[in-house]
């Protein structure tokens, strides 16, 4: 490269730069918040980045929940990040765990609430004028709202059985001070999903459900 | 194409490249499964009832919803007791996810050496009426493949040649449980409720000997129930 060109070259680079910063700057994120912990499970694990610049993308297997496992209860944790330039709303959908026996796993047996939202680093934006709001009734650790029912089945103040269709979970103000298109590590917030299946007479098989957590515009409240 | 222009896609590429890492995203997913095994368990539906027995008594007793080892003591077998049966009974609790069997193999040894000491066939033996109540206990029929109490009048009586009482019956004497034999079975047992629930399928297991003029000497009678979910 000529010295004469090197002016160019740099300039062109700004300019692509700034260019791809616009065209994919996105105001609403989603990410991995941490590494996800899991507890009182046989044969189960779960996995996931601890890189909050990560995706989300979570696998749990609860393991054994009949009564060979006789831990009281499987108890995950996983941590997710929001990032935000303005008001958001996070919404969670499911498919799967439509088993046609009653006494198979049901939505309704995998307590589900969301507890500890707090800042990711610095550069999470503190709002005054706004809270965080965990949406009724997931504002819950489900391993503590445990109860047996009527029928003898352990049943929670919200589970996955709680979920219908997209179904709104969490919102509040904005997020992130800044407004990078990149994830940084210290720029928004975090809260655990918390996920728990109690060991039952589940009648025998295996279940399996997906989740999708959103992120989008919610209501505009100010900061 | 001119070199410049070629810098500048190639500048362009590597731009495009630094801004893909770490790049946003509005959704995340997590994805889950659970396994449930067949589960089956045996235990003690509670204390041992000994009748007729002339000393002997309960050894070890049973405990509700702690492992079935029981021990009894028959005690005297010969025509000083004068009751017409010696009878045990041994409550079972039986709990499943899954359709059960219940199996059970008996072994008989005693110390005499004729066809006059106890023998496997002289021990009546049957399962009672199974019962299934309590909060998360399933409905459900299951079959008894023996013939119940063995000291009902149909399951025995004395044999016109031999004169020895014989419990003649279905499955009602231990002869029938040399090898691992099917005793109980049925459908599912628990709803699905926590293992805590301590409720089940109740089901007395009887046993049955009438006072004869046996050989003298002692007899050991060892029995052991399997509960499987075929």
């Amino acid at each position: 490269m000529r010295l004469r060109e090197l002016p160019f070259a740099l300039l062109s680079a700004l300019i692509f730069l700034a260019f791809a910063q616009t065209i994919s700057a996105q105001a609403l994120d989603i990410s991995s918040g941490g590494q996800p912990t899991i507890t009182g499970a046989i044969g189960g694990s779960v996995t996931g980045s601890a890189d909050v610049r990560n995706d989300l993308v979570v696998t749990i297997n609860f393991g054994e929940v009949s009564p060979l496992n006789t831990n009281s209860i499987v108890k995950v944790v996983v941590p997710v990040a929001l990032r935000s330039n303005q008001p958001y709303q996070v919404a969670v959908s499911m498919s799967g765990l439509n088993n046609a026996n009653a006494q198979a796993v049901q939505a309704s047996d995998v307590g589900f609430g969301l507890q500890n939202i707090r800042v990711l680093g610095g550069a999470g934006k503190i709002c005054t004028q706004s809270a965080h709001t965990i949406r009724s009734p997931f504002d819950n650790d489900p391993s503590l709202s445990a109860t047996v029912g009527a029928s003898g089945r352990v049943s929670y103040t919200s589970s996955l059985g709680s979920l219908s269709g997209s179904t709104v979970i969490l919102s509040g103000p904005q997020l992130s001070k800044n407004n990078s298109a990149i994830r940084q590590q210290s720029d928004g917030y975090v809260f655990d999903a918390i996920f728990t299946l109690t060991p039952q007479f589940f009648a025998a098989g295996v279940s399996s459900a997906t989740l999708i957590f959103t992120i989008s515009a919610g209501p505009n409240v100010p900061c | 194409m001119p070199r410049s222009i070629t810098l500048i896609l190639l500048t362009a590429l590597l731009a495009f490249g630094a801004v893909d890492c770490f790049a946003q995203s509005t959704t995340g997913t997590v994805s889950m499964s659970a396994t449930v095994s067949k589960f089956v368990e045996i235990n003690s539906g509670g204390s041992v009832t000994l009748t007729g027995n002339s000393g002997g008594g309960v050894t070890t007793d049973g405990v509700t919803n702690s492992p079935l080892a029981v021990s009894i003591n028959l005690g005297e077998l010969g025509p000083s007791n004068t009751n017409s049966f010696v009878s045990a009974s041994v409550p079972l609790k039986l709990r499943s996810n899954a359709a059960y069997v219940l199996s059970m193999t008996a072994t008989v040894t005693s110390s005499g050496t004729t066809a006059s000491k106890i023998g496997a066939a002289d021990v009546g033996f049957g399962l009672g009426t199974a019962s299934r109540t309590g909060l998360g206990v399933n409905a459900g029929a299951d079959t008894n493949a023996t013939s119940g109490d063995p000291t009902l009048p149909a399951n025995g009586s004395v044999n016109g040649t031999t004169g020895r009482y014989e419990f003649t019956a279905v499955r009602s004497n231990l002869s029938a449980f040399s090898s691992a034999t099917t005793a109980l079975s049925g459908p599912i047992i628990m709803n699905a409720v926590p293992r805590s629930n301590a409720n089940g399928l109740t089901v007395p297991a009887m046993f049955a000997v009438k006072p004869q003029f046996f050989e003298n000497g002692t007899t050991t009678i060892s029995v052991t129930f399997t509960v499987t979910a075929p």
